[in-house]
């Protein structure tokens, strides 16, 4: 344990993020890189930008108390540390979030208020179900909450979203960038240390797999919401298309264009990726993986 | 969205806090001074020996740093979920990822120093003063009070801190003295960060400066005792000693708790 914990130690950390793929960056993007103008003046693309931002800024705020809660339920020093630089990266991810709602135009004595009014209520049960382990200080569940579930669909939506804003967006691409190298390194830790706690622990994976189950059941709904519940729809293809330009390189992700994806697709393209790499991971640690309800 | 200004004093009271307390600053600055460092030392320090009794009691000395690290770890890292904005818990989760980092540099010197069992050496050589502070910091933090919590954390303990590390690393080998360096650098951020939240709060709210110098008088002797230890064991002249403990009464007092 103490090798691969190593690769967690925060020297680690401080030589591969702020002094390496963080190095020259502001707020998580080059210090010249802005929204795009077209994003900034059409009320409904800002307005979906701002939406989404505020479910980043809510999962981050969720992976905040969660990974920062677990310190103290750690069983080792090392994990201690590696949640420390956890911690840090999910300040980072709500500081560096909340900043482009700055950017964006909200004001900021509005920040909050903001928040609290968009925030998808799905997203919010999916956060209190893994708060209530945190709470708990139960560091196996914890962790297979943190750095398994949540963890693991950030990493699939960062992917989708750097993808579709690689070229259109190529500041929010670049901020993106940065938080899936963090939550690679997050999901490895969930991956390489949980294993050997719950072979230790049998007993407690019946709990573990509702706790999945439930959580996969809330991040359903939250995709549900926002891919099914956009106004305008045509207006905003319309928009994102005047974004995108004419002859605007394909958007690829897991094989399919985004760009030509109608919002159900994308939702099922995206639900079908987090699912599927659950069940690999899960399995890869001695967890069943249980399939959720559909909302 | 451009950058505050170099000199974050010009900003208003607002705007400096919340430029000092984000990650962002955070980041600006220690990628400044542990550029080039490898846990905690800069490349090419010289690793001066030392004799046995010397480095027995350097090894007890970073033993109990290690547990007063390991305090303000879990200390910072509870305090973000009670603290009561979002600016706050950011800043608190630099701090966390400092504590994190202060105690890997320290181990890290341990094992430089031949310690092989570190876990079971800071057990064996742990200050009982300490350790009742770090007790009474986490209940504090675990009961959610957040002004006390802080006092504890980052006036009390963190005050604590520099004063020791300050004066030890002015006669300390060079390794060590490069660890500690870098430590404290961190410290004062930390300690400004104390100062400036409970200083607005007891403004607003005088009563609680009462409430907050029987926290404070409750965990003053528990300091003094540990800095008689620790010094003990640092060699330094029993003169000095008193010296520390009213630098330390210092730092705290400039919040008003004589």
């Amino acid at each position: 344990m103490a090798d691969f914990l190593s690769m967690y130690s925060i020297q680690h950390w401080l030589e591969s993020c702020p002094q390496g793929y963080l190095a020259g960056t502001e707020y998580g993007h080059g210090p010249d890189e802005e929204e795009p103008a077209l994003l900034l003046e059409d009320p409904l693309l800002r307005e979906q930008a701002i939406a989404t931002t505020v479910q980043l800024i809510t999962g981050e705020r969720c992976a905040l108390a969660a990974s920062s809660g677990l310190i103290n339920a750690a069983p080792d020093e090392p994990s201690k540390r590696f949640l420390a630089t956890q911690t840090l990266d999910e300040a980072r991810h709500v500081e560096i979030f909340t900043q482009r709602l700055l950017d964006l135009g909200v004001p900021r004595n509005q920040i909050e208020d903001t928040i609290r009014e968009l925030a998808n209520p799905n997203l919010v049960r999916f956060a209190e179900v893994l708060l209530e382990k945190v709470d708990k200080k139960d560091f196996v569940a914890g962790v297979v909450g943190q750095n398994i579930v949540l963890e693991g669909m950030a990493f699939s939506v960062f992917e989708m979203m750097y993808a579709g804003m690689r070229d259109v967006n190529p500041k929010f691409a670049h901020t993106l960038s940065g938080t899936i190298a963090d939550e690679r390194r997050h999901v490895g830790f969930g991956e390489n240390r949980i294993g050997s706690l719950i072979a230790q622990h049998p007993e407690k994976k019946p709990e573990i797999e509702r706790m999945q189950k439930e959580m996969s059941y809330w991040m359903l709904a939250t995709f549900a919401d926002s891919f099914r519940n956009t106004p305008a729809r045509e207006e905003l293809q319309r928009a994102r298309a005047a974004l995108s330009g004419y002859g605007a390189p394909r958007a690829v992700w897991q094989g399919a264009d985004l760009n030509a994806l109608e919002p159900e697709e994308m939702e099922r393209l995206l639900a079908d990726t987090v699912l599927k790499e659950f069940k690999i991971r899960l399995s890869r640690i001695g967890l069943e993986y249980q399939t959720p309800d559909r909302p | 969205m451009s950058r505050a200004p170099a000199d974050v004093h010009q900003l208003d009271p607002r705007a400096f806090r919340e430029e000092v307390h984000s990650f962002e600053f955070w980041f600006q600055s220690v990628t400044g001074y542990l550029a080039g460092t490898c846990f905690g030392q800069h490349e090419g320090i010289p690793d001066e020996p030392l004799e046995p009794a010397e480095r027995e009691r350097l090894v007890t000395v970073l033993c109990n740093y290690c547990v007063g690290e390991t305090a303000a770890l879990e200390g910072a890292s509870g305090l973000i979920a009670i603290a009561p904005d979002r600016l706050s818990k950011v800043f608190l989760a630099t701090q966390v990822a400092d504590e994190g980092r202060h105690l890997e540099v320290l181990l890290n010197r341990l094992a430089q120093l031949g310690v092989a069992e570190p876990e079971q050496e800071i057990e064996r050589r742990a200050s009982r003063s300490l350790l009742q502070f770090k007790r009474r910091l986490l209940s504090l933090v675990a009961g959610r009070d957040w002004e006390a919590a802080l006092l504890a954390q980052n006036v009390i303990l963190e005050a604590m801190e520099f004063t020791v590390f300050q004066h030890h690393a002015r006669g300390a080998d060079p390794r060590t003295r490069d660890v500690l360096q870098g430590i404290v650098k961190d410290e004062r951020r930390h300690i400004g960060f104390g100062e400036n939240e409970l200083g607005r709060r007891i403004q607003a709210a005088p009563h609680i400066r009462a409430r907050l110098r029987e926290v404070k008088n409750e965990l003053d002797h528990l300091v003094l005792e540990t800095f008689e230890e620790t010094l003990r064991q640092l060699g330094l002249a029993a003169s000095d000693r008193p010296e520390l403990g009213r630098h330390y009464l210092e730092t705290v007092a400039r919040l008003g708790f004589e």
